[in-house]
């Protein structure tokens, strides 16, 4: 099965795509994968927060608490409110001013991070995180008509969480009509096309601590998303070991128990929150974060525990429709 | 003798006309009767059709361990081994 394989750098990570062949009229594999990277490199640039010039920082530094936003940045913020929605205030896209004291000023892409294994061993007694009381995020409003956010003024919001979850989305919706297709922004994977029902992609699993491919997906469909702490560890000021993962409730990094959260989805968005979430939710509630889509969770002894669908062998799984009862 | 019995069974016949309005009448009074316990039966109140938008949406899902290493915790045995895909490795991690 011939495909176009792209691969490039963007987002601070890679993205890949896989493009099966072109339906009646469409563009060739080739043309698509081309757009498709025109896309992420203006995605990229409007919403970093680590380029002054893009508007996600625009809007962070504008006083007005009504700020005319482009549809990306419109769109990209409301996924952030969605995530934090789906996750009830887990997955905040408001800890800007907590990210960098953290440490997480500015990118770091092809740096290398700390050992996972020893920021463990030095790392604070394990709880799991919890929702700011604040709920800062509940603050925000996309109004798409009048193409307006509205924020009280110094709030900032930082579309990193879904960020790479939603290029993969709005990739794929563009690549519809094509034999199969798989989007891969940075290890936030979105698969589509008839042909991946009746040829799935493999999609191996990384373990944070052995960096091996330690288990592999067959996906026909939907999305895979994995969030996890082996890739930006660093060392803080007093000594101590902090990642990118916060507890919303003290704004500090998040020591739960859990080192990795791989979870499936309908979108990839949806599959970045759910693993996000249940790292953050630790071994306990993880498991039921990830328990009605399916994923796996990894302890922080390395151990692998399959959740939902993913919990038994091969199985197929099919979802009860939600809102119907027939 | 034969022609006495002869004329009895002709005295006795029906007159065709009589045949054919006694029919029409048990005709007519059957119909009417059937149309009248057709009417007055008690039929069910007609129920509302309620049409639903029926939507299974199916995820073809399956874990396969990298052979000789991990086996995923919550399952026994051995699993099926991965294949070899015409495209290099995709890989889902933390990024």
């Amino acid at each position: 099965m011939a495909e176009q394989d792209v691969t490039f750098d963007a987002m601070g990570s890679h993205v890949r795509l896989l493009i099966g062949e072109p339906g009646p009229g469409m563009a060739p594999a080739a043309e698509a994968a081309e757009r498709a990277r025109a896309f992420v490199a203006e995605f990229d640039a409007a919403l970093s927060r680590f380029k002054p010039e893009s508007e996600l920082c625009a809007l962070n530094a504008d006083e007005r608490e009504r700020v005319p936003a482009s549809k990306l940045l419109r769109t990209a913020i409301a996924a952030g409110l969605h995530a934090a929605e789906i996750s009830d205030g887990l997955v905040d896209p408001t800890l800007v001013g907590e990210i960098e004291s953290a440490g997480y000023v500015a990118s770091r892409a092809g740096m290398a991070g700390e050992s996972l294994d020893v920021a463990l061993r030095g790392a604070p007694p394990r709880r799991p995180a919890a929702p700011n009381p604040a709920r800062n995020w509940e603050r925000f409003a996309v109004n798409d008509d009048a193409g307006v956010v509205t924020r009280p003024p110094g709030v900032r919001f930082d579309t990193g969480g879904t960020g790479k979850g939603l290029a993969a989305d709005l990739i794929a919706e563009s690549l519809r009509g094509y034999s199969r297709f798989i989007v891969d922004c940075g290890g936030d994977i979105r698969i589509g096309g008839a042909d991946a029902l009746v040829h799935p992609y493999e999609v191996f699993v990384e373990h944070p601590l052995s960096g091996e491919r330690a288990f592999v997906l067959k996906l026909g469909g939907g999305a895979v998303a994995t969030s996890g702490l082996n890739v930006r560890i660093w060392r803080e000021g007093d000594g101590g070991y902090a990642h990118h993962l916060l507890d919303p409730a003290t704004g500090t990094p998040a020591w739960t128990g859990l080192i990795g959260a791989t979870a499936l989805g309908d979108t990839a968005v949806e599959a970045e929150t759910l693993a996000k979430a249940a790292l953050l939710s630790g071994p306990e509630d993880g498991r039921s974060v990830l328990a009605d889509r399916g994923g796996m969770l990894v302890h922080d002894d390395g151990r692998v525990e399959g959740v939902g669908a993913l919990a038994a062998r091969p199985r197929i799984r099919i979802p009860q429709p939600s809102g119907t009862d027939g | 003798m034969a022609a006495v019995t002869e004329q009895t069974r002709t005295a006795h016949r029906p007159k065709p006309a009589l045949v054919v309005w006694s029919s029409i009448v048990l005709f007519a009074l059957l119909f009417a009767l059937l149309t009248y316990q057709l009417n007055a039966s008690q039929l069910p109140a007609p129920r509302p059709v309620l049409v639903r938008k029926v939507l299974k949406r199916r995820v073809v899902t399956t874990v396969v361990p990298t052979p000789g290493r991990n086996t995923v915790s919550s399952s026994g045995g051995s699993l099926a081994e991965a294949s070899t895909p015409s495209y290099a490795p995709l890989t889902t991690g933390a990024s």
